[in-house]
């Protein structure tokens, strides 16, 4: 299982999307890791990427809500991070489609978002959690 | 900045980063000499601004397996280009942790993309260093190629 408790910030809201994100990108991975054929599996990876996509962008935008309405003092900085991960996904997203479903481009997008969502969840995202504790706005909003 | 402050700011990200993501807490320097593997992963991080030149990782197969097992809780048993992905990126977010460090020393530097690394033995740096990191579950090896620009 990807998420970890280790993860949480302690808004129910985040925290629950955060959840629900790692559990797309595992099923999504699994998809893509499964012993299938390309052939075999390309519907359901395609699936899980346009699901996939559209929930980042929403979870993003519900983060960000959420660390204006504590003045989260990183917040333009935080928001030009997810603006370059949606524009990376887009970017690949395009470039599959245009490549006629690559599979060599899915599986590299699929590692760099694996380690990268680690990363920002357990670092960048334990910055929102610490600056709310400190200022004792943690908790649900 | 001495070498040894370089040093410093590498092996510090990298155990940050390893501790963080992979839950890794047992992390050592070691002499670069030790380091030895059959077959590796080289991932190459250009650097830009008040130093110029290139951090190489070096991550044995093995230990590369081994990390993106950690992450996604899967089996992983070739070096593909998931696995190579996901391994540059973790070079590439040590690296820009790195940078935070150097920015607290006054020094303004940004990376580029990782890419796998292609021998270039033509460039000549003032600061050039190999580094081995002890870890459970393998040694990685860093080789800092640095010039000062400032």
């Amino acid at each position: 299982m990807l998420w970890k408790d280790k993860y949480e910030l302690g808004v129910l809201l985040i925290d629950t999307q955060h959840k629900e994100l790692f559990k797309r990108v595992e099923a999504f991975l699994q998809t893509l890791r499964s012993s299938a054929s390309w052939d075999e599996k390309v519907q359901k990876v395609n699936e899980t990427l346009e699901f996939m996509k559209s929930y980042v962008v929403e979870h993003f935008h519900d983060e960000e809500v959420y660390q204006k309405s504590i003045g989260y003092p990183n917040y333009e900085e935080h928001k030009k991070i997810h603006k370059e991960m949606v524009d990376y996904v887009l970017q690949v997203s395009d470039e599959y489609e245009r490549s006629g479903f690559n599979e060599q481009l899915m599986q590299q997008f699929a590692g760099k978002l694996l380690a990268w969502l680690i990363n920002h969840v357990a670092s960048e995202d334990q910055r929102i959690a610490s600056y709310a504790i400190e200022k004792g706005v943690a908790g649900d909003e | 900045m001495s070498n040894e402050g370089f040093y410093g700011s590498f092996l510090e990200a990298t155990r940050n980063v390893f501790q963080l993501m992979l839950d890794l807490s047992d992390i050592s320097d070691c002499p670069a000499e030790s380091f030895s593997c059959d077959e590796e992963l080289d991932i190459s991080i250009g650097v830009i601004g008040d130093l110029k030149g290139e951090v190489i990782y070096r991550f044995p197969h093995e230990t590369s397996l081994h990390m993106v097992n950690i992450m996604s809780g899967m089996e992983v048993d070739s070096v593909d280009e998931f696995v190579t992905s996901a391994i540059s990126e973790i070079a590439n977010i040590i690296s820009g942790n790195v940078l935070t460090i150097l920015a607290e020393k006054d020094y303004k530097c940004d990376i580029l993309p990782p890419v796998k690394y292609e021998a270039d033995d033509s460039k000549e740096y003032a600061m050039r260093e190999a580094y081995c990191i002890s870890t459970s579950v393998g040694n990685v090896c860093l080789d800092v190629r640095l010039n000062n620009v400032s």
